[in-house]
């Protein structure tokens, strides 16, 4: 019985240095843990963002493209006029000239469909970047309860997160505060004594 | 029963570049009697107080999804009789039975092209 519980004792022993042990290591992963987690807001942003780049991008094409067809619209109905015209004063030769390339441009008009429906693209890009932020949203999720369940403070502001991941996100948010337009840039190269275009230098 | 090019389509699409693709290969098919909405609820809405002839509606939207507002035109006496186009990612298996089932006049996946909408509709309007 004594050497029993002798036996006892040493196994719940050693098993609480196993546990100190492994609660130590946590808490040694949980510095990193815890910046990291906090790069994914970050991260989801930048997501969403490129959402937008591509509506707005694919908007313009669209505009662009719906003026064209608009405009290929008026013009064959013009050739069309003016073919009927020739037709009725005997010039065979031009209407059929005139024939051919309102044929030009029926079939330009369907490549200007082709265009519209390639654009398509943008919204099965925004689906998948949309699942891409539930994803990421729910990882982030089970990583504070991790920080929580195992008690992972962060003392004081979190420190920057070093490695490849870290650079590109400091990357992206520069981009979104030091990007210059064009009028900005060309206020400095005038600085610097490039001439601009318009300018009386 | 041969589609009427003066008949109202409603467009259903969280996305307003589909929707925009979509209104403008049916203008020029020659429908040009387009109106919007961007999620099945929206959609419904406007079936219930206007007269159309023809929804053409993605799945995936939020408040009300594609499949629930078949559903909801299957179910309203006055509106089962439109014809429902489902154009959508959603390409599985499932997803497409769970359409059918559901009542859905025909199913596009994307990405596709103004042929494939022409094609689909001739079949609906023969």
């Amino acid at each position: 019985m004594l050497n029993g519980n002798v036996k006892l004792y040493s196994e719940l022993g050693e098993l609480a240095r196993y546990l100190e042990s492994a609660m130590r290591k946590i808490a040694e992963v949980g510095a990193p843990m815890v910046a990291n987690s906090a790069q994914l807001p970050q991260a989801t942003a930048h997501l969403l963002d490129l959402n937008k780049m591509t509506e707005d991008g694919t908007m313009e094409v669209m505009r662009l493209t719906e003026i064209l067809q608009d405009n290929h619209a008026r013009v064959a109905k013009e050739l069309a006029s003016v073919a009927s015209i020739l037709e009725a004063v005997d010039c065979r030769t031009l209407a059929e000239r005139l024939g051919k390339t309102a044929q030009e441009l029926g079939q330009d008009d369907k490549h200007l469909m082709d265009i519209m429906t390639a654009l398509s693209f943008q919204d099965l890009v925004a689906q998948r970047v949309k699942k891409l932020v539930t994803i990421v949203e729910d990882v982030q999720r089970k990583l504070v309860e991790l920080v929580v369940v195992f008690g992972l403070k962060q003392e004081g502001a979190a420190p920057e997160v070093q490695g490849k991941a870290g650079e590109m996100l400091r990357q992206l948010e520069a981009s979104k505060s030091t990007a210059i337009k064009q009028e900005l840039a060309d206020e400095l190269l005038s600085e610097f004594g490039f001439k601009q275009s318009g300018s009386s230098g | 029963m041969p589609a009427d090019p003066n008949m109202k389509i409603l467009v259903v699409d969280d996305m307003s570049t589909m929707r925009r693709i979509v209104k403008n290969i049916m203008k020029q098919l020659g429908f040009a009697n387009v109106e919007e909405a961007e999620n099945g609820q929206e959609a419904l809405e406007k079936l219930k107080v206007d007269t159309f002839g023809f929804v053409i509606s993605d799945w995936n939207m939020p408040v009300m999804t594609g499949i629930q507002l078949l559903r909801a035109i299957r179910a309203d006496d006055k509106l089962k009789a439109i014809p429902v186009l489902m154009v959508t990612a959603e390409a599985q298996k499932e997803n497409l039975i769970e359409a059918i089932q559901a009542g859905v006049s025909n199913y596009i996946v994307k990405p596709f092209t103004a042929e494939v909408l022409q094609e689909k509709m001739s079949k609906i309007f023969k």
